[in-house]
């Protein structure tokens, strides 16, 4: 019997829960490595769109602007969500108390109509004052943000890749992730539905052997016997978790908290112009 | 199969109690011929081939591909060397049980905008003499030429785009096929029904909400009763020698929202005992009542002879969704005990008459509680095992598994969804799963095997001193019955949705688990 009492990662429980509901709302069994969300192309964005006018227009306007019953959505503040887990959460269930309803659209629908909100995002994307090529420089060498995030096929896999992030997300998360990656985006953000928010957070994974050889990383999938990890040598390490004296989770991010002393304000400004610039693309 | 079955073994358990065995798995114990593997729902199998010491050696024998997608539900039957299965999307099969080659294959045109709630779902087949009987997503009961899986009649039962729809295994008892309906997440009035197996006729229609006039219609106001769910969507049990059919009932309608439906809401969330001849109603049994949180009651019950409190009973038991083990009379219904099997808040316990108490923090508002168990209970219709070889009852209980319930009023529209809610899983919390192994006299967890997550395998215990079960990351693992250390498993690839059967054919034991879209036959080397 497996004895081993495991602390338990944020970031699985928030899949497991929308998995277990999206199982529960689609006809296909699936499990939490098929629900993350896929990679965002230009083509996901123009499908999401046409989701998006079918199913969500008659209320927002079929562009995410000037509807007749919702909120405009390309403002790029959500007031029930400004994460993805929490946007998925809202199109499949609706918002208690409004008229916005819950809708049945398969796991993969929902992702394409986010990719598309986010990349709706116009006008926050501007980075007055900044310098592209200096927050290119900056990313690629002396920040060493490559060691860990991706970009157009180059670079680390440890975090998360970066080369849609120009689409996805709005420049107060960046800022956010960049100077404080451990702060809950959504705490306090919403009320009366407070409750319902789940946070996205972290997760680091350190497991021990049985030789007492610890390894750290980002934990990509666990069950029952095994676990399997990418460490910070940005590689994957599979465990059988009867080789193993101990598994620690944790919900802190790998990503290093970049202040002021190791990145300037007018650095974060061409960094963020930078990373705006990122769709997805060629380089 | 009924008259070959109704041999009564009497044995002597581990223990010092002396347990009555109505209804054995089949007078041929190699053979698995209906959903639960007996009458009596035990889901036990008498074979003993595979066992405690050899378990580790066991590898799979063949597979078979239904090559579609959703998931698996399926318990397949064997007789005479042939497999019978249902798939996904009203699908079915037969199989050469020595290799998983297909005989044949049944492809309805089913339309596309049938009601299930939860994917396109079928449990199995019933059988009796050449005949395989169906019950479908579009709400008919058919019956199957096994031979040849030729339509041989095709009832309608209702109209499915009023949210009706069939998922269950069917019960074969006697003359008759009985089913129950799926919809509790649709305004409808469930029922069970019993058909002909001879003509597809319908013999009697029990409807789980008393209509104008009949006892308990008093507990809905208004024109509640009208929509107000009560689905029967599990098979099952029957005692041939009180001729009585037990059937679980699921919650009423709408699911997380009361205000329109004050009253206890009968007969939703129930355990009837129907009279297997007439659907008439004997007794009934209410273990959620005014449910606000999606209770089904639907799992298949348990039906032991042991002394309870030093007195012969006939007992039937239940894992119920709402997280609390019962022990009732089947004869007369009389609730004898309950004990928590897993983690709960709606109820701050169970009082002497069986009715719960509840904690009113519970009660789900527009803006949200936290429940637990949450939507997918503190069990699911994942069939449980009892084996007379450990006198244990097993379960896979749902841990740290809880919603937030939002609820609101809600207009029931025909062949709409209804569930006045609004539900979200909380955050910082992490389900997890548990095997456990419960005293059937008292509901003591004898003892448990913890899952990385809460899953929806069902269980099999066999006479190898052995449980099986599958996780939801897709492990099918095998357990030492009396102690639980886990002694084997197998990772399938894909979440386990079913529960696993074992026969023997040449000779040889197997054991069958769905998974994906893989029927898995498992059994020892060469």
């Amino acid at each position: 019997m497996e004895k081993t009492v495991f602390k338990q990662p944020k970031r699985a429980a928030l899949w497991f829960g929308i998995v277990a509901l999206a199982v529960f709302l689609t006809p296909s069994g699936s499990n939490a490595q098929e629900q993350m969300p896929p990679p965002v192309t230009p083509d996901t964005i123009d499908r999401g769109h046409a989701f998006f006018a079918n199913n969500c227009g008659i209320c927002h306007g079929v562009d995410a602007h000037n509807g007749d019953k919702g909120p405009d959505l390309n403002t790029g503040h959500f007031k029930h969500a400004d994460n993805d887990a929490d946007l998925f959460r809202v199109i499949t269930h609706g918002v208690p108390g409004t008229i916005m309803p819950a809708n049945d659209l398969p796991a993969e629908q929902v992702w394409a109509i986010i990719a598309f909100l986010r990349s709706t995002v116009v006008a926050s994307r501007t980075v007055t004052g900044s310098n592209v090529a200096g927050g290119k420089a900056f990313f690629w060498k002396a920040g060493e943000c490559v060691d860990c995030h991706m970009v157009s096929g180059k670079g680390g896999v440890l975090g998360p890749d970066l080369s849609a992030i120009g689409s996805l997300k709005t420049i107060a998360y960046l800022t956010q992730k960049i100077r404080d990656p451990d702060k809950e985006l959504t705490t306090g953000l919403r009320e009366p539905n407070a409750d319902y928010v789940v946070p996205i957070s972290n997760s680091t994974v350190t497991v021990t052997t049985k030789e007492g050889n610890q390894i750290t990383g980002i934990p990509r999938n666990e069950d029952t016997f095994t676990i399997q990890m990418i460490g910070t040598d940005n590689q994957l390490h599979n465990f059988l978790k009867k080789d193993l004296q101990r598994i620690d989770h944790a919900q802190k991010s790998l990503m290093p908290a970049y202040g002021e002393k190791q990145l300037s304000d007018a650095d974060l400004k061409n960094v963020l112009a930078y990373l705006s610039t990122l769709k997805g693309g060629r380089e | 199969m009924m008259r070959r079955q109704v041999a009564i073994v009497f044995l002597a358990g581990a223990s010092f109690i002396q347990l009555a065995w109505t209804q054995t798995a089949a007078s041929d114990p190699k053979s698995w011929l209906t959903f639960s593997g007996n009458h009596a729902g035990w889901r036990y199998s008498q074979l003993e081939q595979i066992n405690k010491a050899n378990i580790r050696r066991v590898a799979p024998k063949w597979v078979f591909q239904t090559g579609d997608l959703g998931k698996f539900e399926t318990t397949p039957l064997v007789e005479n060397g042939v497999m019978y299965g249902t798939g996904q999307n009203g699908k079915a099969f037969a199989l050469d049980a020595r290799t998983g080659k297909a005989i044949w294959r049944y492809n309805p045109n089913l339309p596309a905008d049938t009601r299930a709630c939860c994917g396109n779902v079928n449990r199995g087949f019933a059988i009796h003499g050449d005949r395989l009987f169906m019950a479908t997503l579009d709400a008919h009961v058919i019956a199957l030429d096994k031979r040849t899986g030729n339509v041989l009649w095709d009832t309608t039962a209702v109209d499915y785009k009023l949210g009706y729809s069939f998922t269950v295994a069917p019960l074969a008892v006697k003359d008759k096929i009985i089913v129950g309906v799926s919809g509790g997440e649709f305004p409808i009035r469930g029922f069970v029904d019993a058909y002909s197996m001879d003509t597809g006729k319908r013999a009697w229609r029990f409807y789980t909400i008393p209509g104008l006039g009949e006892p308990g219609h008093e507990s809905w106001s208004g024109d509640s009763w009208k929509y107000g769910g009560a689905p029967a969507w599990e098979t099952g049990s029957y005692d041939p020698e009180l001729n009585l059919v037990y059937w679980g009932t699921g919650n009423p309608a709408p699911s997380n929202y009361g205000g329109k439906r004050e009253g206890a809401n009968l007969y939703s969330n129930c355990m009837l005992a129907l009279d297997a001849d007439t659907g008439k109603l004997k007794w009934h049994f209410q273990f959620t009542p005014h449910d606000l949180w999606d209770y089904d009651a639907t799992q298949t019950p348990i039906l032991l002879d042991a002394a309870w409190q030093g007195k012969p009973r006939k007992l039937l038991l239940q894992a119920d969704r709402n997280a609390f083990f019962y022990g009732l009379d089947r004869e007369t219904g009389q609730f004898l005990f309950a004990k928590q099997f897993a983690g709960q808040n709606w109820a701050k316990g169970i009082d002497a008459s069986g009715r719960p108490i509840v904690n009113p923090e519970t009660v789900p508002t527009k803006e949200g509680v936290t429940v637990c168990p949450g939507w997918a209970g503190g069990v699911n219709w994942n069939p449980p095992s009892y084996s007379p070889q450990t006198n244990l009852f097993y379960v896979n209980a749902r841990e740290e598994f809880c919603t937030i319930f939002g609820g609101h009023e809600e207009t029931p529209l025909a062949g709409r969804y209804f569930y006045g809610s609004t539900f979200a899983p909380p955050a910082n919390r992490k389900d997890w799963g548990a095997l456990r192994a419960l005293d059937p006299l008292t509901g003591d967890v004898k003892w448990e095997f913890k899952m990385y997550s809460a899953g929806w395998g069902g269980v099999l215990s066999t006479a190898g001193g052995l449980v099986f079960t599958g996780d939801n990351e897709g492990n099918f693992m095998a357990f030492d019955a009396a102690t639980g250390e886990n002694l084997w498993h197998f990772q399938t690839g894909s979440p386990i949705f079913a529960a696993p059967m074992s026969y023997e054919l040449d000779g040889k034991q197997y054991i069958v688990i769905p998974a994906g879209s893989a029927l898995l036959a498992f059994g020892l080397p060469e």
